[in-house]
């Protein structure tokens, strides 16, 4: 592989023991439309902006992505470094299941995405991915949510936000988050969230919801069903 | 916040700077821009046209060797801006790519899996140093048996993004504009329509009167899902058209 011809890490050590193409692939995160999740007793929700200008068509690319049937995940950063995620993070799904003739559970692939996004910061001739992911599964042990950064770090959350407005839509979740949410709640309050730091009108092109339930399905929202969402919470 | 050490290398190889950008990726966007082209694709009802400028850089070449439009598969075409070499080399891993899919799954590539494959491999280029990003973009248009017209555009960063209407090259910025009020209103536009858009809308954009040896269009259409470039005969048609329009 072409790799090998960088036999060394791009990613060094700053004298001040930092990392900084890490914390460089952060702040690219961080300029990266908002993505944000929410953990209920029965289910999590996935929120993202979608903004693309008129010419596009916003049908052609999701942002969230199917991993297994009951894994899904969004991104917030660059779009074609989180394709490389999906595909490996499906590859991956699929190699577990060959080996132990079991679904992979969200912990386990979560442990898997964030040691490839290790490798990428310490492996010769790559850079970092620049994107932060947020992976909600629903398992044998219930509903599940994960956040995962360019170092290749995870925490399991019960409700986070990725991307520009992460600070805002933070606090604004603190404050609404509660053990106790159903999944109906936990989607107004995404969708709610969302709107806080929404630049302009939000209506049901230019954000993507999913949901994974006790059914344990990943589902993308169709345009109809977030309009009806987006139209309970007004 | 210590300074970063990156020692300048940030702008040499696809490596993130301070603020999280990446040099290498904005510099082949700037070299998409540096051949003083520009390509256009339009979607209709029921047919995608595209149509870019042919510039014989030279009287003593021949001008049917001269060419930004290329067919990848009978069903699918392209059109390229940008670095000619580096274009060459991206049109022959897409013909690959279409004829291992024909080969390993029986049928035929859709635009939007070709779309995806040339942007993965654009996105290798931008994170692993030993390749630089090509200085090309590439607009792809074919019928899809279910979605219809389908018009995708995949760029050196590794994005690629189904349009209405795409813009490509020196003037994309000015075109962009002409076309967002043109689609405004969702026009419904018939395979002729298309044409006559496509055609009058390049004029406009580059505020140039063009002859037919100057343009290059090609279409794929319900009618005929071949993908097919115009003859000058047939372009000729248009312009006068559109010259005894206005």
């Amino acid at each position: 592989m072409g790799d090998d011809l960088y036999s060394f890490s791009l990613t060094t050590f700053s004298p001040s023991g930092k990392l900084v193409q890490i914390e460089y692939a952060l702040a690219r995160v961080n300029a990266g439309s908002t993505s944000l999740a929410v953990k209920a007793k029965n289910g999590v929700v996935l929120a993202t902006e979608k903004k693309l200008p008129p010419l596009m068509d916003e049908a052609s690319i999701s942002k969230v992505s199917m991993i297994t049937e009951n894994i899904g995940m969004v991104y917030s950063g660059m779009g074609p470094d989180s394709r490389v995620l999906v595909r490996k993070g499906r590859k991956k799904a699929q190699a577990y299941f060959r080996t132990y003739k079991e679904h992979i559970s969200t912990a386990a692939l979560v442990k898997e995405l964030a040691s490839i996004m290790q490798e990428f910061t310490q492996s010769g001739g790559v850079r970092p991915f620049g994107v932060s992911l947020l992976i909600a599964g629903f398992d044998d042990s219930g509903p599940h949510l994960y956040q995962v950064d360019p170092s290749g770090s995870y925490w399991a959350w019960k409700a986070s936000a990725i991307g520009k407005n992460m600070v805002n839509a933070k606090t604004f979740l603190e404050k609404r988050y509660n053990d106790d949410l159903e999944l109906e709640d936990a989607i107004h309050t995404a969708i709610l969230t969302l709107k806080e730091g929404f630049e302009g009108e939000m209506n049901e092109n230019n954000i993507e919801l999913a949901i994974v339930d006790d059914k344990r399905k990943v589902r993308v929202l169709t345009p109809a069903q977030v309009k009806d969402y987006i139209g309970e919470i007004q | 916040m210590a300074r970063g050490s990156s020692a300048g290398y940030d702008r040499h190889i696809t490596i993130f700077s301070p603020e999280g950008r990446l040099y290498q990726v904005e510099y082949a966007f700037k070299a998409v821009k540096s051949v003083n082209q520009t390509a256009l694709g339009f979607r209709g009802d029921d047919s995608v046209v595209i149509i870019t400028q042919k510039k014989v850089p030279d009287k003593l070449i021949d001008p049917s060797s001269v060419t930004n439009m290329y067919k990848i598969t009978p069903l699918i075409g392209c059109v390229l801006v940008g670095m000619t070499a580096d274009g060459k080399s991206l049109i022959q891993r897409a013909r690959h790519e279409a004829a291992q899919f024909k080969y390993k799954y029986g049928y035929d590539i859709p635009v939007n899996f070709l779309a995806k494959r040339m942007a993965d491999t654009a996105q290798v280029y931008t994170q692993h140093a030993y390749m630089r990003p090509l200085g090309v973009e590439m607009t792809l248009i074919g019928m899809d048996e279910e979605l219809g017209p389908q018009l995708y555009k995949c760029d050196p960063a590794g994005t690629y993004i189904g349009y209405k209407a795409c813009t490509s090259g020196v003037k994309d910025q000015e075109a962009t504009n002409f076309l967002e009020k043109k689609y405004k209103s969702n026009p419904k536009l018939s395979t002729e329509e298309t044409i006559q858009l496509a055609i009058s809308s390049f004029q406009s954009i580059l505020a140039v009167d063009f002859k037919a040896s100057d343009l290059e269009v090609g279409i794929v259409s319900a009618a005929s899902p071949k993908f097919e470039l115009l003859s000058q005969q047939e372009i000729d048609k248009y312009l006068t058209q559109i010259a005894e329009r206005d």
